[in-house]
């Protein structure tokens, strides 16, 4: 586990959750059934993960669909109380100092608006900074270096309601620094966006991590969110903590593979070679994974025969192939 | 405080984008007091026959007031909208503001609702004053008192409206329950005065929360006098602070069987 220490500003200790699910048989038969004896299923969505982060990470905090993720971070800022562990967030426990604790955190939830949408973006913040109990003249300095440091000077006085997506959720990470918390949850800031409009928020988010050091909990999908912002990432499956590793270990040492694509003069034949496996072979084409546990990469080369080789492109595994073979072992 | 106050501003300036809108809604009003004026013309055959202590301006002017009150308040939106709160889970993304959920929710109410209650007053007093050609006997004292008390009544009201929309916590459809807020304002409230009904069940009326959100502001418009005032407003400040309580209460109670699914 990553981050224990003195800088640590959120510290998960153990922590359950645990939801009580009706049931209810098919058909007519069924409904009745469950008005005069409803069932319930208990869901354990988190079970017993503890971690911690420390200030100015960006962690990605992700899973699949259902694997308690979002359970985790509504336990971490207030929204669900847990049912056993504990949770420090920057000294206070979400679930008794939840107002408290709502001056020091930022939350951005890509699905929701926070955003009054008939209002412009410069008159949301103010009332932003009405509700976060700061004063005007702090407020107006403040959105005034947002607004450079976000690039808003185009649509600062256009109604919400009529700002494209990207604008809308560059708008709604503003509106949530405008009380200058410490930590910042982003629940997929990026979902729904065009590839460019992505790489924007991505590179909004590193400047503002770097500017102000906002400690970053990051969930997302997008596998490119996570390799672009993250240093750290946090795997969650079926409630419990599946990884817990640096990006770069993740990436080099995870899995220990790398895959060569190569362009031959003459055919080889690397059928039945301990380490290697050929993902693709047409003509003079190949598509290497090699197992670097078993072979070295210039033990690969050397079967292929360096005078043989015209073209040689070496990689990592894509981390999305990584990230869903956690997933899936996850699943097992 | 202040920062409900931003919200209540916030509201308002918002609404003020859909004035026009606002103003269109109001046609039902008017033809609300159509009916109401040749109802009451019919049965006051000379208009200066007293019925039950009323004139017919004084009970034309009593509907005018009572239905101001409520389409001012456009309760049946504001039960739909902290249903569904409480059902999609938006009710969350408040919980994690410095605010409290129940008086956000009230001050925001309040700011679409004085937009809405300066249009519609408007509206009825023009539409009164054409119809009938005088006001009942007004002072700047009375003016005043009744203003306070169609505050208080409207306060009352929406805290009345958060609570059973709240009752989403623990059921799946709150509206059945609103339809009958709604009709027993509308019965009990709106159309006829509490000495309308029988001795017997006067004082019930009286002293239920539907006199402090209806009847009360209208009577005083009316009728005002200084006494009826004090007792008016005393009612209205007990029924303030117990839906306060009880909502707050509700509010506490259900949040913790806050289940947000999903994202």
């Amino acid at each position: 586990m990553k981050g224990v220490g003195s800088m640590a500003v959120i510290t998960v200790k153990k922590l359950s959750k645990v939801f009580k699910v009706k049931v209810k048989e098919k058909g007519l038969k069924g409904s009745l059934k469950s008005i005069i004896k409803p069932k319930y299923n208990i869901i354990k969505a988190v079970k017993n993960i503890s971690f911690s982060v420390d200030k100015g990470e960006i962690i990605a905090f992700i899973g699949p669909n259902g694997a308690g993720k979002s359970t985790s971070i509504k336990m971490m800022t207030g929204i669900l109380f847990p049912d056993n562990g504990t949770i420090d967030i920057l000294g206070l426990d979400p679930s008794k100092d939840r107002k408290r604790l709502a001056y020091s955190i930022g939350c951005v939830f890509g699905q929701k608006e926070q955003l009054w949408t008939h209002l412009t973006p410069y008159d949301n913040f103010k009332f932003f900074g009405a509700i976060y109990d700061i004063p005007e003249s702090i407020v107006e300095k403040k959105i005034e270096e947002l607004r450079e440091l976000f690039e808003l000077e185009e649509f600062i006085n256009t109604p919400v309601r009529n700002l494209s997506l990207g604008q809308r959720i560059r708008c709604e990470i503003v509106a949530s620094l405008i009380h200058e918390p410490k930590i910042l949850f982003l629940d997929e800031p990026t979902i729904g966006l065009d590839p460019v409009v992505k790489e924007k928020i991505r590179t909004l988010i590193k400047r503002m991590n770097k500017e102000y050091k906002t400690t970053v909990v990051l969930t997302s999908h997008d596998i490119s969110d996570i390799e672009k912002l993250c240093k750290r990432v946090i795997i969650v499956n079926k409630g419990q903590i599946v990884l817990d590793d640096t990006m770069d270990n993740l990436k080099y040492h995870y899995l220990n593979k790398k895959i060569i694509d190569v362009k031959m003069k003459e055919k080889v034949n690397l059928d039945d070679v301990e380490g290697i496996n050929i993902l693709k072979d047409k003509d003079y084409n190949l598509k290497l994974e090699v197992d670097l546990k078993k072979k070295t990469i210039s033990d690969a080369i050397n079967l292929l025969n360096i005078d043989n080789i015209i073209d040689i492109n070496i990689s990592n595994i894509p981390l999305e192939e990584i990230i869903s073979q956690i997933y899936k072992d996850g699943d097992k | 405080m202040k920062k409900y106050l931003y919200i209540f501003k916030s509201e308002l300036m918002s609404n003020l984008q859909y004035i026009f809108d606002i103003s269109i809604g109001f046609i039902s009003y008017c033809i609300l007091i159509y009916i109401f004026l040749n109802l009451w013309q019919y049965v006051y055959s000379d208009p200066s026959e007293i019925i039950n202590g009323y004139t017919m301006k004084q009970m034309i002017w009593y509907v005018i007031i009572t239905e101001i009150l409520w389409m001012s308040l456009s309760g049946r939106k504001y039960n739909r909208k902290i249903c569904n709160d409480v059902k999609t889970g938006n009710i969350a993304y408040n919980i994690i503001k410095p605010y409290n959920y129940v008086e956000y929710s009230l001050f925001s109410h309040l700011g679409i609702t004085t937009l809405r209650f300066i249009l519609v007053t408007i509206l009825g007093i023009v539409l009164g004053f054409i119809f009938l050609g005088s006001f009942p006997e007004l002072t700047v004292l009375s003016i005043i008192g009744v203003l306070i008390s169609c505050v208080l009544a409207t306060i009352i009201n929406t805290l009345i409206i958060t609570s059973l929309g709240l009752i989403s916590f623990y059921i799946e459809d709150t509206s059945p329950i609103y339809w009958v807020y709604s009709k027993l304002i509308l019965v009990l409230g709106t159309i006829f005065p509490i000495e309308y009904f029988p001795k017997i069940i006067q004082p019930i009326i009286k002293y239920s929360p539907i006199y402090a959100v209806s009847s009360a502001p209208a009577k005083l418009f009316v009728d005002f006098s200084l006494i009826t005032f004090i007792e008016t407003i005393i009612i209205q400040i007990v029924y303030f602070l117990a839906c306060l309580g009880i909502t707050h209460f509700i509010y506490k109670k259900g949040v913790k069987k806050l289940n947000v699914n999903g994202g």
